[in-house]
């Protein structure tokens, strides 16, 4: 296997055209670069996976339909693996985890104890009761799933046989895994390399992967390639994406906002928060005793962290006012709000005007149908001039951000444009408190250094900021010791 | 003794809740049909009132309401004092005809006896005619689940292959015949050309045949066929008025949107069979689309099948109440004597109203079942699958 | 190619029927269709608001409110659609006897009205199964943490940009059930008893010329061609005035059937 050469086109529209597209066999190959850019797309074009009725694709300048009948594409399929993005969507509701986990050509495969027992850090009880539910949105986690899909790629990798080629693909494979699951999987995958004579692709954009493999896996270094895919005037590159730039920047960052700490806070949380049957509580550290209450000031950013799927989002979206809790005490610029208040107290004084929330997933987050002119309609206290529009997209979007940008619909934006765009959404509200789920979601490294600085500009205004986010090298170096918080939650019982 | 799965022992609390709202919904419907049969008897008077004014038009001297002049001249008469109101001035008409039928007719069938709207001693009568309308039902609804299910089956795999339509494929025959009679001498592939053409007519007589609204067809074999008969009955409600069709297609809507799906790629990927060839090696055995259970093997289609299946359910409620449309619409409009539908014609028109009112109120007691039962059956799947 | 069918429909009429059966044949299909079409645009105006309120009242926890609609809804989804609109010429019955309605334009739009009443609710289930998609995502909710107003969200954000298509898909197949249901009621009651008992006169429909006892002997003559296939010449020339009702109101359901589905198909409307 070698670089490709791979265009996709639909209805006349180029969607991607990349030259190198970086697959080698024997080699691990780390792909970096902002979400929408196309990196999963060439990789299912590759892997013989896309539907070609729907988009006109080319590989190495071979039309798809000849592509897919060469031989070695063929064994590609049948030997290799894809581990798709969204864990939720990519396993049937219907049948049990193990029984998806033993199915097709899987069930051959010998070595599913041993895999479990590396994903689920020993835990193999807890592995064994998740196995055997149907699959639904919310249980298992997603981070769960996400194991379960890597399972049956180790499974098919183990499955290999001498000098039979696969291609295996784990599409942010890490997404939902908390820093300590994300490091098993890694050194799971630098396990498994030498006895699989694959060619494997891992797309991310979690850049502590990097931290991991050069401080652990040293050694690698000659069968691990770190690239990066970008866009230049429409179309898509691949360069070589060093270690050091990244481990440089990181070292160089610096706490934001001011060293003191102010007088007056902005939002206050009370541990003991009770919502969906769950109850949680914030710690400074891991197995502190002393449960303390959340508070975030003006001007000062805090972090929240906490384990994959323990209910950050519900907690961001509680102190929001989005969910009914059973049990709540948060003080917001001021004013106390408990379960006792209601839907019209938030919209009428919290939403858009005190405080406001930045979501995870731009996809879902902003209107696919309008145009990004639109994003800015019905905002409180904005003028939805052109002028102002573009000063606000300016920004996050540089030069991209001319007056034909308005009238793009959104849904034409790649993942990192829109996840930028969701920011700027909320930022030009100008509200006293901003809630950050995953800013970095999507964004290359460039991007999240200019989400940065518009965060230290926000801070410098006064703004209290509190995020939640698993890019932990970052914000860890972004805040403060004494503005970062641990959340713990357990189940209530009935 | 082994203790039988959660899912088995009582009921859901969504369950419960649809439980209750049914049986909301029943007794709301009750009350407001006994309110609606009520007022039309409180307005008994009023109908009295409207006999009297009826009267008088048959007490006219000199106007014979039997004699076809004398009830031109009238009409003629009515549109000179109410003109522009031809509907009204028709129904009048109407309406003292009516009161000569009755006049003359004896004193069982005058408005106001005692022995006329609903009585208890209707009742036998009107079970009798709902056990029948029930056993039609079920059996066409029966025939409509698998029906649909199957022929959903059968486009989606045809689809699958990607085969063109059979006008679509006679053109490009024809197409590459000339281009072929260009190079070489050939003979025009007069049969091939000729059975997708049939195939073609065929496949549009059975769509407008399916999509007929029942009175058409059965009056189209009224002469040839008894069309009162059970089984002619079922197999109406079964391929007229669009209902086989719009049920299959929601099936196969389903297969198509589950084929979208993101755990069908990763089917994909633990090689599991992918080929929509009938009877392949790694194909769709024909089976699938005659066996009750299936069993669809080490195929992606096994995925979709069950996926589709359990969203299909709930598609039952509708279908059921637009299939009972169906059958009100066939007894009605075939005049089929002792049929519960026609019983409700007959009682509409001849304005007993709380007789009506029974009748409906059992009909929507069929379809309020048909929604408890899926409503069940729901519920059911759901826990199996740990919903 | 509905167009293409009815036109060659009325080309063959214009050559074959004689002319007051062609003008009865015309008027019927128009006072149909114009049924039809106003009925639709009913379902979607009662279709709209009722969905609206759903939701909101189920977001705003309004209990009782939501309990009431919904009874009045289920009731109404599980009256067969026939029922409804017989009980609605039963009401016009009556109110043409009462002299409160008087011209066919006021009866024609009674059987739109009892019609939209029957259809509305599929409108209505549309609506809220798309606000129930768009609530499972975070689109509504991070719009409400941004300040703009629900309403807005509700009506030009999901329902205006985002379900049009649905919305439209929807109509489209319910104007086909529209002039079915109307048809079929408007047949039945035209068939009365087949004695001097009638309900109503209504303006003339396809349902309704279809009754009429010459264009029903057109639609009984059809039986002969299982004896004499090459019958199907005279039926095409001696029987017109029943089979093109017939085919109007067949063709018509096919139309918008396979329209709907063709729709659907291209704006890949399947699922959410």
């Amino acid at each position: 296997m070698k670089p490709f050469e791979i265009s996709i086109a639909q209805d006349g529209r180029p969607l991607i055209a990349v030259a190198g597209y970086p697959v080698a066999e024997g080699v691990l190959t780390i792909l970096f670069g902002e979400s929408g850019i196309g990196k999963s797309l060439s990789a299912l074009a590759v892997a013989g996976l896309v539907e070609p009725a729907e988009l006109t694709i080319s590989v190495d300048r071979e039309s798809y339909a000849h592509y897919l009948a060469r031989g070695d594409v063929r064994e590609y399929r049948a030997s290799g693996f894809f581990v798709f993005q969204e864990p939720s969507s990519h396993l049937n509701p219907l049948m049990t985890l193990r029984r998806q986990l033993n199915e097709g050509s899987l069930a051959r495969a010998t070595n599913e104890p041993d895999v479990i027992r590396r994903l689920w850090q020993g835990n193999e009880q807890e592995a064994a009761s998740i196995l055997d539910v149907y699959p639904k949105p919310y249980r298992p986690s997603g981070g769960e799933k996400q194991r379960v899909l890597a399972a049956m790629a180790f499974k098919k990798m183990s499955l290999l046989r001498p000098g039979s080629s696969g291609f295996f693909v784990f599409d942010e494979p890490t997404a939902s895994l908390d820093n300590r699951l994300r490091d098993e999987f890694i050194d799971l995958l630098v396990d498994y390399l030498p006895q699989a004579p694959a060619a494997v692709l891992l797309i991310t954009h979690d850049y502590s992967i990097v931290a991991r493999l050069t401080r652990r896996h040293a050694r690698l270094s000659g069968k691990v390639a770190f690239k990066e895919m970008y866009l230049v005037r429409g179309k898509q590159e691949v360069r070589d994406f060093e270690p050091r730039e990244y481990l440089g920047w990181v070292s160089s960052l610096k706490p934001l906002g001011p060293g003191t700490v102010p007088a007056e806070f902005a939002l206050r949380v009370a541990s003991g928060m009770r919502v969906l049957s769950r109850s949680y509580r914030f710690v400074r550290k891991e197995g502190d005793a002393n449960a303390a209450t959340l508070t975030v000031y003006k001007g000062r950013m805090t972090y929240l962290k906490g384990g994959s799927g323990l209910g950050k989002t519900t907690v961001l979206k509680t102190i929001m006012g989005l969910f009914e809790p059973e049990k709540m005490v948060v003080e917001i610029g001021g004013r106390r709000f408990t379960r006792e208040n209601r839907r019209k107290d938030w919209s009428r004084s919290v939403w858009g005007r005190k405080m406001t929330m930045v979501f995870q997933h731009a996809d879902e987050a902003l209107n696919q149908r309008a145009l990004v002119r639109d994003v800015f309609g019905g905002l409180p206290g904005f003028e939805s001039s052109e002028r102002n529009m573009l000063d606000a997209l300016a920004k996050l979007f540089d030069a991209e951000a001319e007056g034909s940008f308005l009238n793009r619909p959104v849904y034409t934006l790649s993942g990192g444009q829109k996840q930028r765009l969701n920011l700027v959404r909320s930022m030009i509200l100008q509200t006293e408190i901003l809630l950050l789920d995953e800013p970095l979601s999507g964004l290359d490294l460039k991007a999240s250094a200019k989400v940065i600085h518009l965060l230290e500009q926000q801070l410098a205004r006064g703004s209290a900021i509190l995020v939640v986010s698993h890019n932990e090298d970052i914000f860890d170096a972004l805040t403060r010791p004494e503005d970062v918080y641990l959340l713990e939650g357990h189940k209530e019982g009935p | 003794m082994t203790r039988p799965p959660d899912f088995l022992v009582g009921l859901s609390d969504s369950l419960k809740g649809r439980l209750v709202s049914h049986a909301a919904g029943v007794v709301f419907v009750a009350v407001a049909l006994a309110g609606f049969a009520l007022s039309f008897e409180a307005n008994a008077p009023a109908e009295s009132a409207q006999e009297r004014h009826l009267e008088s038009y048959l007490e006219l001297n000199g106007v014979d309401f039997g004699d076809p002049l004398d009830r031109a001249l009238f009409r003629e008469s009515l549109d000179r004092f109410y003109p522009g109101q031809a509907a009204r001035n028709d129904s009048l008409l109407q309406a003292i005809d009516d009161a000569r039928v009755r006049r003359w007719s004896g004193p069982g069938l005058r408005r106001g006896d005692t022995n006329r709207g609903f009585s208890p001693a209707l009742l036998p009568e009107i079970a009798w005619q709902f056990a029948q309308f029930l056993l039609v039902y079920i059996l066409a609804l029966l025939g409509i689940y698998f029906g649909a299910e199957r022929l959903g089956l059968y486009r989606f795999v045809k689809w699958k292959q990607g085969r063109e339509s059979y006008l679509g494929e006679s053109i490009r025959i024809v197409r590459e015949y000339r281009h072929a009679r260009a190079n070489s001498r050939v003979r025009f592939p007069k049969g091939a050309v000729a059975l997708d053409i049939l195939k073609a007519l065929g496949k549009g007589i059975l769509t407008t045949l399916f999509f007929s609204p029942a009175y058409v067809i059965a009056y189209a074999l009224k002469t040839s066929v008894d069309t009162s008969s059970l089984p002619f009955m079922i197999l109406l409600a079964l391929v007229s008025n669009g209902v086989l069709i719009q049920a299959s297609n929601r099936f196969f809507e389903l297969l198509v949107a589950e084929d979208r799906k993101g755990y069908v790629r990763t089917a994909t990927v633990k090689n599991l069979h992918t080929s929509y060839e009938w009877n392949a090696k790694e194909g769709v055995p024909v089976r699938v689309l005659y066996r009750i259970s299936q069993n669809l093997g080490p195929h992606v289609l096994r995925h979709l099948y069950e996926n589709a299946r359990f969203q299909f359910i709930p598609a039952m409620k509708e279908l059921g109440s637009f299939l009972v449309t169906g059958l009100v619409i066939i007894e009605m409009a075939l005049n089929i004597q002792g049929r519960l539908s026609y019983n409700l014609l007959q009682q509409i028109l001849f304005g007993r109203y709380d007789v009506a009112c029974v009748i409906i109120f059992s009909i929507f007691l069929a379809v309020k079942g048909t929604e408890v039962f899926v409503d069940t059956w729901h519920d059911f799947e759901r826990r199996r699958y740990g919903f | 190619m509905w167009c293409a069918g009815i036109g060659c429909l009325f080309l063959w009429d214009e050559i074959f029927l004689n002319a007051p059966a062609f003008d009865r044949v015309r008027a019927a299909l128009f006072n149909t269709l114009v049924s039809g079409a106003g009925a639709v645009f009913l379902s979607l105006v009662l279709g709209w608001a009722s969905g609206a309120a759903f939701f909101l009242l189920e977001q705003r926890r309004a209990r009782y409110s939501f309990a009431l609609l919904s009874l009045v809804a289920n009731a109404i989804r599980s009256l067969p659609q026939v029922v409804l609109v017989l009980v609605g010429y039963v009401l016009l019955n009556q109110l043409i006897l009462a002299e409160i309605i008087r011209s066919e334009t006021a009866q024609l739009a009674w059987v739109t009205v009892t019609v939209s009443v029957a259809v509305f609710l599929e409108v209505s289930d549309t609506i809220r199964s798309r606000l129930e998609y768009f609530r499972s995502l975070e689109f509504i909710d991070a719009m409400l943490c941004c300040g703009i107003s629900e309403s807005r969200i509700i009506h030009r954000e999901i329902l205006w940009r985002n379900s049009r298509e649905h919305l439209l898909h929807k109509l489209i197949a319910l104007f086909g059930v529209a002039i079915f249901l109307q048809c079929s009621v408007d047949f039945i009651v035209s068939v009365g008893l087949s004695t001097n008992v009638s309900l109503s006169n209504v303006p003339l429909t396809l349902g309704s010329l279809l009754a009429s006892v010459d264009s029903k002997q057109d639609i009984l003559a059809l039986s002969n061609l299982f004896s004499d296939p090459a019958y199907i010449t005279e039926i095409v020339v001696r029987h017109l005035q029943g089979v093109s009702a017939a085919f109007c109101i067949v063709f018509t359901l096919v139309c918008f059937f396979m329209i709907a589905n063709g729709y659907a198909r291209s704006r890949r409307l399947n699922g959410p």
